[in-house]
């Protein structure tokens, strides 16, 4: 008789409950999660490139080739003097230590525990860094006193017609 | 032109032709989802069509805890979406007409959706194109209203009992009992 069967109890134009097809929502629960799960799945498979790079940069590192970088000239390093320099970056701080006619070390002196520069104390004969008093053995690189549990890492040097080249750096390898 | 499907049911002959049509319509995978029954079973040969009436404020659509039952812009009421519907047969026990089917192998509801890839453009859905007997007509609100002018009714109304059944539907039907010594013309 009256028309109450037809009273719509209340605005169905909304997200939890709707029947009407034209009030189907463009971004329903199950397509947001789709759409988080696809966004997942395009992340995790466009970081793969730079997964394949990082492991190809790892898997290269024991034959690295580095640029030659003339660092001094023999006559211009007497024996048990140091001089800085920078190998294989600009901002690679690193240092040449001449102990002998014909032994030359060479470190990268950033100190492995907080990368304050290391220096080379002639009278002691050990590298010191300054910071929290880390000691370096000066042949090896290896930490013997002090906060720093890591060896500096070693450039490697070579001797031609007269001036001293950094050819490398050792991997480091805990 | 907005056309909807009227049922004249005392023009019945219980051929299912409409069942016939109803599983070859686009997207029944030839099940039926319509019904003929027998108006005094034993008693006399009358039969009658039932198909989904199309609620105005449809009770399966209102009781489906998933929202898969949904109405069309005709206002055709849909079928339960597949990936929507949970199977749990609320629609089928909600419905006064019992016209929600379910299919026990799927897990799904499946009922008539007014053969909505035919009727959204118009043409009539698949039963009322093959009824041999005018039972299932697809007309316009004008042509009904004159279907309507042809009797005369001694409560005023063209239905029996009330201007609709359970609630108003999409779907008119013009219930018998109604003909009172007029010759039909179809």
């Amino acid at each position: 008789m009256s028309d109450k069967n037809n009273k719509v109890p209340f605005n169905e134009d909304n997200y939890t409950h709707n029947i009407n097809r034209n009030n189907e929502r463009k971004l329903d629960r199950r397509g947001f999660m789709k759409t988080l799960v696809g966004a997942a799945g395009v992340f995790a498979i466009s970081s793969l490139p730079f997964g394949a790079l990082a492991a190809k940069e790892l898997s290269g590192l024991s034959d690295k080739k580095y640029q030659k970088h003339k660092i001094t000239d023999v006559k211009s390093i007497s024996i048990g003097d140091a001089v800085d320099f920078a190998f294989p970056g600009e901002h690679d701080s690193a240092i040449l230590i001449r102990l002998s006619e014909n032994k030359y070390v060479a470190y990268q002196n950033a100190c492995t525990h907080l990368r304050c520069p290391v220096f080379w104390k002639k009278e002691e004969g050990e590298m010191i860094c300054p910071c929290h008093h880390g000691k370096f053995d000066v042949k090896t690189g290896e930490p013997i006193a002090g906060p720093p549990r890591r060896p500096l890492p070693e450039i490697y040097v070579k001797v031609e017609n007269g001036a001293v080249y950094a050819v490398g750096v050792k991997r480091y390898e805990a | 032109m907005k056309k909807r499907l009227y049922l004249e049911l005392e023009n019945c002959i219980g051929c299912r032709s409409c069942l016939a049509a109803c599983t070859q319509c686009g997207g029944h995978e030839q099940r039926n989802r319509n019904y003929v029954y027998d108006v005094n079973p034993l008693v006399n040969r009358q039969t009658m069509p039932l198909m989904c009436l199309h609620c105005v404020n449809p009770a399966c659509a209102r009781s489906c805890p998933a929202q898969a039952i949904q109405i069309h812009e005709t206002g055709a009421v849909l079928s339960a979406l597949v990936e929507k519907c949970i199977g749990c047969q609320n629609c089928t026990i909600a419905c006064p007409y019992g016209i929600p089917k379910f299919d026990t192998e799927q897990n799904l509801m499946y009922k008539c959706d007014l053969c909505i890839d035919r009727t959204k453009d118009g043409i009539p859905p698949m039963c009322a194109s093959v009824c041999p007997s005018n039972t299932l007509q697809w007309l316009t609100d004008e042509e009904i209203e004159a279907k309507q002018k042809q009797f005369h009714l001694k409560n005023g109304k063209w239905v029996t009992s009330m201007p609709y059944l359970e609630g108003e539907t999409n779907v008119r039907v013009n219930l018998p009992g109604i003909l009172q010594g007029v010759t039909k013309l179809y």
